[in-house]
């Protein structure tokens, strides 16, 4: 008895001294969307761990708001992590209230074998960029376009998608039966910006620092996916919930046959159903070919603890190599110009055709960001707006510019 | 030392863990909350400036926090009224003589101890206005679809039926327990003056169950008041900010509007709100129902 509780005890104190030599590594602590912790970035930790002996990356997962959430209380508590990724807004946002870490030494130092920005896409500089400095680097780039079911297109005597509102609006309908709809709307707001860039429209005009959703361009492009759903009947009313997959699941299940959306919903539709004979095709064109944009940048907080070793991190995190591996394998655009220029990207025809979208997609807030006027009330109110038309079937030009007045009102009133 | 004196000092020494927590995690967050309230800026993360008033004053004319307030107020209500009647109806079902009611009990109080996230998974799954299993099923009864969650007018009332389901039985438990605890030979003196078992419900029962209803009403009525995670799991606030409710609403503003100033306004009008409840609480319990 004594001597089983006595190899217990080693046991015990043995298993104690693991953890502990396990704990005297230093935490680079990293916090990362749920759904980006792909296998190369997991084999860049490792690797950083074995360049760097006694770092350990503590690599932490959430989905966005969550991990917002968690990193407003940790800058609250005066304990950020080392490393975050961001949605695409956060850049400006934090550094204008002095929470990040200037880039600009590290940047400058390591110009010789880190091009930054040389090699980036000049949109994800801008992004990442505050009064003059770097706060940020792009890991993503990703813009959404048209996705077709090739076969429901066919079946309906289209051999190509269609290229305009008109042709959209006849495909839309031609494609629609018992059970199937044309297109599937997404619910989340930012969805909408497709059609108001393709139709003129803006959602904030830099020139006269106002909120433009109340414009004849923008209001006509969210009546004419209104009516596509109150109308024609040819698209459903989006499904609202904590995920936007709506679309891409009934894509995936067959029951839509067209939705826009972008990079992200690549493998979840591969993977869901391999059988699918799909396609992607360029933005369409009304007024004029545009299209979101989105990304992913990463950010180190001002009082991050190892600030040198997140920045080897960004370094290794958006290597070429490492971009081409990722996108290849998770079909994600990147930022990178040479990651354009890699001849396994050029032969992928659905990277391709998203990296063709690229050079005309465009960030909704970003102009606003950057002057220091965003505010998510004012995403809360113009939201609130879209939802009107699109739920409730009310009036686009009324309700919007109500709306627009609103959101100006929340400026003004700072 | 006196013997009281020792034994005041024993007292507090065992009390002084549950004071210690109350300190650090109740009170000097209502307090940090409270100085946040009134400064403008970064109050918890960064620089602040002192603004008095005016976070407050802003509740007025913020036309999101008035819908949330509406929206809160009708989730609210709703929830408590519909929870109570139908508890109280299937609790005096369920003293009577029921074959299988402590499987029926089981079954009503499951949806309890359900977790919010897979009670709002598995209300999303079923709610889905295209592949739903109750559509699924008004569909094949010849009956039209439904948009539950996504028209802006049947939401909130969707999810005071969500919150109805998952609190039902709590109030049918405790429902249960009051009913029982009724003396019997008030009963049976009715009985014997003729009344009927209608008349027992409504002359008995019902003003004997006054304070447990009461009870039921202000504990519900808090948890209503405070709800998020159905409205954040569900709808995410929408469609048209119509499931938008002030928590969700003061969480937003702190977290995605990093407006921490009146995010502390707005959670700091709550609590006073719900201390005025408490205190009704208290002022409406205490009456005393005897039994004669």
């Amino acid at each position: 008895m004594l001597k089983s509780i006595l190899k217990c005890s080693a046991a015990t104190f043995l298993a104690a001294g693991v953890i502990a030599t396990s704990a005297s590594a230093e935490d680079i602590r990293v916090y990362f969307n749920a759904g980006h912790g792909y296998d190369t970035y997991l084999k860049v930790f490792e690797e950083f761990e074995e360049a760097n002996p006694g770092f350990h990356v503590a690599f932490e997962r959430y989905q966005w708001p969550d991990l917002r959430t968690k990193l407003v209380a940790d800058f609250a508590a005066g304990n950020p992590p080392d490393l975050v990724a961001e949605p695409g807004a956060w850049v400006p946002e934090f550094a204008q209230q002095g929470l990040l870490y200037n880039l600009n030494d590290y940047v400058a130092r390591d110009q010789a074998e880190f091009d930054y920005p040389g090699d980036w896409q000049d949109v994800s500089v801008e992004k990442n960029t505050v009064d003059g400095s770097y706060y940020g680097v792009q890991i993503h780039l990703t813009c959404a376009t048209l996705l077709y079911n090739v076969d429901m297109l066919k079946a309906a005597g289209y051999d190509k998608p269609p290229t305009n509102w008109e042709e959209f609006r006849e495909v839309a309908k031609a494609t629609t039966k018992n059970g199937v709809f044309g297109f599937a709307p997404n619910a989340a707001g930012g969805y909408i910006m497709p059609w108001i860039y393709q139709n003129g429209g803006q959602f904030y005009d830099a020139e006269t620092g106002k909120i433009a959703m109340g414009s004849d361009a923008a209001a006509g492009a969210i009546q004419f996916v209104a009516d596509l759903i109150h109308k024609d009947h040819s698209a459903p009313v989006p499904v609202t919930g904590a995920d936007y997959e709506g679309p891409q699941r009934l894509f995936t299940a067959g029951r839509a046959a067209m939705i826009i959306t972008g990079p992200w919903d690549i493998n979840p539709i591969r993977t869901g159903n391999p059988n699918l004979n799909w396609a992607v095709a360029p933005s369409l064109k009304e007024v004029e070919q545009g299209t979101l944009q989105g990304g992913v940048s990463l950010m180190v907080p001002k009082d991050a603890k190892h600030p040198e070793q997140a920045w080897d991190l960004i370094k290794r995190l958006t290597a070429v190599d490492v971009e081409v591996a990722t996108s290849l394998q998770y079909s994600m655009t990147m930022p990178r110009k040479s990651w354009l220029e890699s001849p396994e990207v050029q032969a992928d025809p659905i990277l391709g055709q998203f990296g063709a979208c690229l050079p005309y997609s465009r960030d909704a807030t970003l102009a606003m960001r950057q002057a220091g006027k965003y505010k998510p009330a004012i995403d809360e109110v113009i939201n609130g707006a879209i939802d009107e038309v699109l739920y409730s079937n009310k009036p686009a030009a009324e309700v919007m510019a109500k709306a627009q007045d609103e959101a100006n009102a929340l400026i003004d009133n700072e | 030392m006196t013997y009281k004196t020792k034994r005041t000092l024993i007292a507090y020494a065992f009390l002084s863990p549950a004071i210690i927590y109350f300190i650090v995690y109740f009170f000097w967050p209502i307090a940090v909350e409270f100085w946040a309230s009134f400064r403008d800026g970064q109050p918890l993360i960064g620089e602040s400036t002192f603004i008095g008033f005016r976070n407050y004053a802003r509740i007025l004319s913020d036309q999101l926090a008035i819908k949330a307030i509406k929206a809160t107020l009708i989730y609210a209500i709703g929830s408590v009224v519909f929870t109570l009647v139908i508890a109280l109806g299937l609790s005096a079902l369920l003293v009577g003589p029921v074959r299988a009611k402590n499987t029926i009990r089981a079954i009503l109080f499951f949806p309890y101890i359900i977790s919010f996230v897979i009670s709002a998974l598995m209300w999303r799954a079923i709610l889905d206005p295209y592949t739903g299993l109750l559509n699924a099923a008004l569909v094949s009864l010849g009956l039209p679809q439904q948009f539950w969650l996504v028209n802006p007018d049947t939401a909130i009332w969707t999810l005071v039926g969500v919150s109805v389901w998952k609190d039902i039985g709590y109030a049918v438990l405790i429902y249960i327990a009051a009913i029982q605890g009724i003396p019997a030979h008030l009963y049976e003196a009715a009985r014997m003056d003729g009344a009927r078992r209608h008349h027992l419900f409504r002359d008995i029962t019902l003003p004997l169950l006054m304070p447990t209803t009461l009870f039921l009403a202000v504990v519900i009525m808090i948890g209503s008041l405070q709800e998020m995670a159905l409205p954040y799991l569900l709808t995410q606030g929408g469609p048209a900010n119509a499931t938008r409710l002030y928590s969700l609403h003061v969480f937003e503003t702190a977290f995605q509007g990093l407006d921490i100033g009146y995010a502390s306004a707005l959670s700091f009008a709550m609590f006073m709100l719900i201390l005025f409840i408490t205190w009704v609480q208290f002022k409406l319990l205490h009456r005393d129902i005897k039994h004669v």
